[in-house]
């Protein structure tokens, strides 16, 4: 039975008293404290601003991970498509959220419940809605924490009581189908949020919201949204749209920019051929359509961008990936992975420094040029058949789903999927008008990678040059986020629903135990009352779990996809 | 082989109520006309939005079930399209009419392998 510290600020271990907040002495979570990112916290999405996904906490190590047994569960309930949230956590309170965008504050020693929110949503519009209700994540500052709606609704909700303290309108999402399913960023005094889009008419846009009264203090649309961008949509195709923003970025203090993933244009896939300039849906590169983009944090203003993939005719889009900040020999690099399978790796105005390949399977083109960043031998297809199949498979050679870097290690510990697709290209007319509908373009479906089997793996690897330290392989591709930790540890979390601990250094597995049904969502490291603790979202269902069950059988078969819960961790 | 669901004429109002853009693009800001009882491209509805989770066009298990040889009745279908399956399927009865999704269910029942 665990002991009744909850809220006496008593600590259990001394020299975690000046560590360790009770919630009642729980300060404020501002820029600087993110900046900081304090050991015992989690306090954005990725970890800290500096999207590290890494917790400094040493408690739990290799050397005593055979004691790690489940501290407590939380069950969320209503688990429609999984749980896909990454906790954050503050001043030894945990905040998640469940799909309908439910969000809780547990007590991060117990898991009591100190209160939740469950947001009253349009049904109606939800059950229209294709990508949905699966709510990845919330952000925190300035006493409150912060969520978006499948109804296209920000809120701002009070963090000690969960109490509506704003709620902003952003979307039309009865109009355009679309909401928010991603965690929003908080960064002086501003929230930011971008809204689902690739699959949409729709022109994908990113906003900023005061974070103090809700109101919104900028836009940035993602599919067109400059002059020079306007120019590389043919034929006003911009109103076929897509873009977006649909998993947050991160903010570099340093520039006073945001940097956000941006996904693809739509329709994914286009009969253009090789003549993409001129010809087919969406004649033009299609800017600012996967890319990376820094924009101004005060005003919106589009400050450098990188399209990682022009003219994307692939739906290999920039979304995803986080955007992990380090330094070398006196270089500050941004590193950023596309689901395409290639990792790009920035200076800090989104110059390209270097591009390596974290997946083997890959064949929408030959190579990316590593000093420029040029696609080389992209593969545009015509309508009809794909004799060969494309690689990687729709799902991508990285999902969406975060890797971790380890500055104890220097290593980078990312996920990479080993799978392609057969495809067939349908030349379709223009989609400008929202509804129920996506906007494809082909008939497709999952194949093996030529002469080879799907497979998943994480890599141990140099963020920078891609040098490959170990690699450990999965029958399935993992989807979930990955943990490193100070006490050379690895976690992945796996499809299967296995919670592995590896030796960050070596690849040996250390640990392992089932948490009773697949993962695809966040883990984290934080503290309370000076215990370390390991957070871990399970819960299985969604746009690329759904695929598991037809395709790999196994205990894919009976494995829910509209449950889920939260397991902590920690020592015994 | 190609349906013969192709050859319909398409006034799909949903999906391809702009099929007169790619031609004219100075007509691309038009609006969308309602549903109406207009027929359906469904294999260009299968590439735009069905395919994405009924894989092959509805040939094969994807994200969603197999469509081609399903061994549910009409009416199943019907009623699925229209009111979808929380979590899994969306619902399309607002943006279809039935004799629409009669075409879709029609469509189904004709697919063969390719």
């Amino acid at each position: 039975m665990k002991k009744q510290w909850r809220y006496s600020g008593l600590p259990l271990v001394t020299v975690a008293a000046v560590l360790t907040m009770s919630p009642a002495l729980a300060q404020s979570v501002n820029t600087a404290r993110i900046e900081a990112a304090g050991q015992n916290d989690w306090l954005t999405y990725h970890g800290s601003y500096k999207s590290h996904h890494h917790s400094p906490l040493a408690q739990i190590n290799a050397n005593n991970i055979g004691n790690l047994g489940v501290a407590w569960i939380h069950i969320p309930g209503r688990s429609t498509r999984g749980l896909q949230s990454m906790p954050l956590a503050a001043d030894g309170v945990l905040y998640y959220t469940g799909s309908y965008s439910r969000v809780f504050a547990l007590n991060g020693a117990t898991g009591e419940v100190i209160w939740s929110h469950f947001p009253e949503l349009d049904e109606g519009l939800i059950a229209r809605q294709t990508h949905s209700p699966y709510n990845r994540g919330v952000a925190l500052g300035e006493g409150k924490v912060f969520v978006g709606t499948m109804d296209g609704r920000l809120l701002g909700l009070d963090a000690k009581s969960g109490k509506v303290l704003w709620e902003t309108k952003l979307i039309d999402s009865q109009k355009l189908t679309v909401g928010f399913t991603g965690a929003p960023l908080y960064a002086k005094g501003t929230v930011i949020i971008g809204s689902q889009g690739g699959e949409w008419p729709g022109r994908g846009p990113i906003f900023a919201v005061d974070a103090t009264t809700g109101k919104k203090k900028w836009e940035f649309l993602t599919v067109a949204g400059t002059d020079e961008a306007m120019k590389t949509w043919g034929n006003e195709s911009w109103r076929t749209g897509g873009g977006g923003g649909w998993m947050p970025g991160t903010y570099d203090s340093e520039t006073n920019s945001v940097l956000w993933g941006t996904a693809n244009p739509a329709p994914l896939y286009d009969w253009s051929g090789a003549d993409y300039k001129t010809q087919g849906a969406r004649p033009g590169d299609n800017l600012y359509t996967t890319s990376v983009i820094a924009l101004d944090i005060d005003t919106g203003k589009l400050k450098s961008y990188h399209q990682e993939l022009p003219h994307d005719a692939w739906d290999f889009d920039s979304s995803v990936g986080e955007f992990v900040m380090l330094e070398r020999d006196g270089e500050k690099y941004v590193v950023h992975p596309n689901k395409g399978g290639f990792v790009f790796v920035y200076d800090r105005n989104l110059g390209v420094k270097n591009v390596w390949r974290l997946v083997e399977n890959i064949n929408f083109v030959k190579d990316i040029d590593p000093k420029t960043g040029a696609l080389i031998g992209r593969r545009d297809f015509a309508a009809g058949k794909v004799t060969e199949p494309l690689c990687p498979f729709i799902g991508g050679g990285i999902s969406w789903n975060a890797g971790s870097y380890s500055p104890k290690t220097g290593l980078y510990y990312k996920i990479g999927q080993e799978w392609c697709m057969t495809l067939d290209i349908q030349k379709t007319t223009p989609v400008t008008t929202p509804q129920a509908q996506l906007n494809i373009g082909a008939d497709f479906k999952m194949a093996p990678p030529p002469g080879g089997e799907i497979y998943g793996h994480l890599d141990a690897r140099d963020p920078i040059t891609g040098a490959k330290k170990w690699e450990v392989r999965y029958p399935e591709p993992p989807l979930g986020s990955v943990l490193s930790t100070a006490g050379n540890l690895v976690f992945v979390p796996d499809s299967r629903g296995i919670l592995h601990a590896y030796d960050a250094e070596t690849g040996a597995e250390l640990w392992n135990r089932n948490n009773g049904t697949g993962h695809q969502g966040g883990i984290i490291s934080y503290a309370a009352n000076g215990k370390q603790y390991i957070a871990v979202t399970a819960g299985f269902g969604g746009m690329l779990a759904d695929e598991y069950a037809p395709n790999f059988g196994g205990v894919y078969k009976s494995m829910p996809r509209d449950d889920g819960a939260l397991i902590v961790y920690s020592l015994k | 082989m190609k349906l013969h669901a192709k050859k319909i004429t398409a006034l799909l109002p949903v999906v391809l109520g702009a099929s007169l853009l790619s031609a004219a693009p100075a007509r691309a800001q038009a609006a969308t006309p309602e549903p109406d009882n207009g027929t359906l491209d469904v294999e260009q509805l299968f590439a735009g939005t069905c395919g994405f989770c009924h894989s092959d066009g509805g040939r094969a298990v994807g994200k969603g079930p197999q469509l081609m040889n399903s061994p549910r009745d009409d009416d199943f279908l019907r009623n699925r399209i229209a009111g979808g399956k929380e979590g899994a399927m969306p619902a399309f009865g607002g943006s279809f009419t039935g004799p629409q999704i009669d075409q879709i269910v029609k469509y189904i029942r004709a697919l063969k392998p390719r």
